[in-house]
């Protein structure tokens, strides 16, 4: 019985593709729109909170996660995928970084533990890749904030301004035209909601949708004061309230 | 015997480490380096057991400069010393912990700042601004005290490592074959 698992799934076709990989892009393309905004001085990370009811408490429900205080995560396709890759991110963080170095990984670093956890779906035994594609958005010292796109192949793409789901490619057109070197982070998410209503079915409210920044340090966020020389996280999400009182504005 | 010590500077860290390398009744060489560069600005300086010393410094070396080809980007002083006090904590509950002691010179490129760290054997680890490991810290930490300030200038640093030198000399009872000073700072690590 084992045997009959315990070849790859992913095995390349005659045409030189990876066929399942392939259908874990589909499994993307029909999940809910995400998109990340790079700013001068900020990231932002906006997802649609689609859900079939209107019974689902949707404020129980996070799409966008913190990896470490100064790097977030939004994705495209399979929930349980994602929440398996967030689980995996944020241990290695601290197993395989923080735990030696005694400080956060830089985005780049944690980008390619994810993305390597990815490939390894596509070239193990008995398992299928994830159905996922991420954006992992944050800010480190050496390089400044930085955006990422991870696809269940295990590549990864640093972006400017990028969409992935089902409206990916009528919102990148819509980006490509409006981002530009100077964007500041309000502008940013400005930009981010004029987006999401294109491709936002349903209502879009602070209940439907979500919002996810990596801006300046929130001293606030911290839990504590009085300690010297440390910084508040730089992640955090939009209130409901917030991404209200912006939408009034659009 | 070994002679280790480090001050820093406005702007830089001076190490100095004595050249004599020792062995029962003779002195192999004249000319010993107990450093190792392990990443562009960071100086790993050590002490203690023969042997231990060498194998552990190069297995620090070999690793950050691996994480720097890696991921194409230098480890700043204190991430490198945490990950040096971290591999000796896991050697001190091992069959034969490494008897070595560490001195971490290193210029910090994101705070642009100079950084000296102190670890020891057992893994006890403090940032400071001056330092010395063995009998050399019993003369040179009283000299250091009395004339080290925050933010001196190269010369001056490099004359309070000069007193210290000839305190050592006078009070030594080893002929330790004088040091060799190396600097670190924004361009790096160089020898003086």
């Amino acid at each position: 019985m084992a045997d009959r698992y315990s070849f790859s799934l992913t095995t390349f076709s005659p045409s030189g593709k990876l066929v399942q990989i392939e259908y874990a892009f589909q499994a993307v393309n029909q999940g809910v729109t995400s998109l990340g905004i790079k700013a001068s001085n900020g990231v932002v990370l906006a997802t649609e909170k689609k859900s079939t009811s209107d019974l689902i408490d949707a404020s129980s429900l996070s799409k966008i996660s913190n990896i470490t205080p100064d790097i977030g995560m939004v994705y495209s396709g399979m929930g349980p995928d994602f929440r398996v890759l967030v689980d995996k991110a944020r241990k290695s963080s601290h197993t395989n970084y923080k735990r030696i170095y005694n400080e956060y990984p830089p985005t780049r670093i944690l980008v390619q533990d994810v993305a390597r956890t990815m490939q390894e779906a596509t070239q193990s035994g008995g398992v299928r890749p994830y159905g996922v594609s991420l954006l992992v958005g944050g800010y480190d010292a050496d390089n400044g904030f930085s955006l990422y796109q991870v696809d269940p192949s295990g590549t990864y793409f640093p972006w400017k301004a990028t969409a992935i789901g089902k409206g990916s490619t009528s919102a990148k057109t819509f980006l490509e035209k409006r981002w530009t070197e100077d964007l500041e982070l309000e502008d940013a998410i400005h930009i981010a909601l004029l987006t999401l209503k294109e491709s936002v079915e349903g209502e879009m409210n602070g209940n439907t949708v979500e919002i996810g920044v990596i801006g300046p340090a929130s001293d606030h966020l911290l839990g504590f004061e009085g300690v010297k020389n440390i910084q508040g996280p730089r992640f955090r999400k939009l209130s409901p309230q917030e991404i209200d009182d912006r939408l009034d504005a659009i | 015997m070994d002679v280790i010590l480090g001050l820093t500077t406005k702007d830089a860290v001076i190490v100095a480490t004595s050249m004599a390398a020792v062995r029962g009744v003779s002195i192999l060489k004249a000319d010993d380096d107990k450093t190792r560069v392990v990443a562009p600005h960071t100086l790993v300086a050590y002490t203690g057991e023969a042997g231990d010393t060498v194998q552990f410094a190069e297995y620090v070396q070999a690793n950050i400069q691996l994480h720097g080809m890696r991921n194409e980007t230098e480890l700043s002083p204190p991430a490198i010393t945490s990950f040096v006090r971290s591999e000796l904590a896991k050697s001190l509950r091992s069959r034969k912990p490494y008897q070595v002691n560490i001195l971490i010179g290193g210029y910090d490129t994101a705070t642009e700042k100079p950084y000296l760290c102190w670890v020891d054997y057992l893994a006890s680890r403090a940032q400071v601004p001056y330092a010395a490991h063995g009998y050399a810290a019993y003369y040179t930490l009283s000299l250091l005290d009395r004339w080290h300030k925050k933010d001196i200038s190269l010369e001056e640093g490099m004359k309070i490592m000069e007193m210290c030198v000839a305190e050592l000399r006078t009070r030594l009872p080893i002929d330790f074959k004088g040091v060799q000073i190396k600097v670190i700072d924004r361009d790096g690590v160089r020898t003086v």
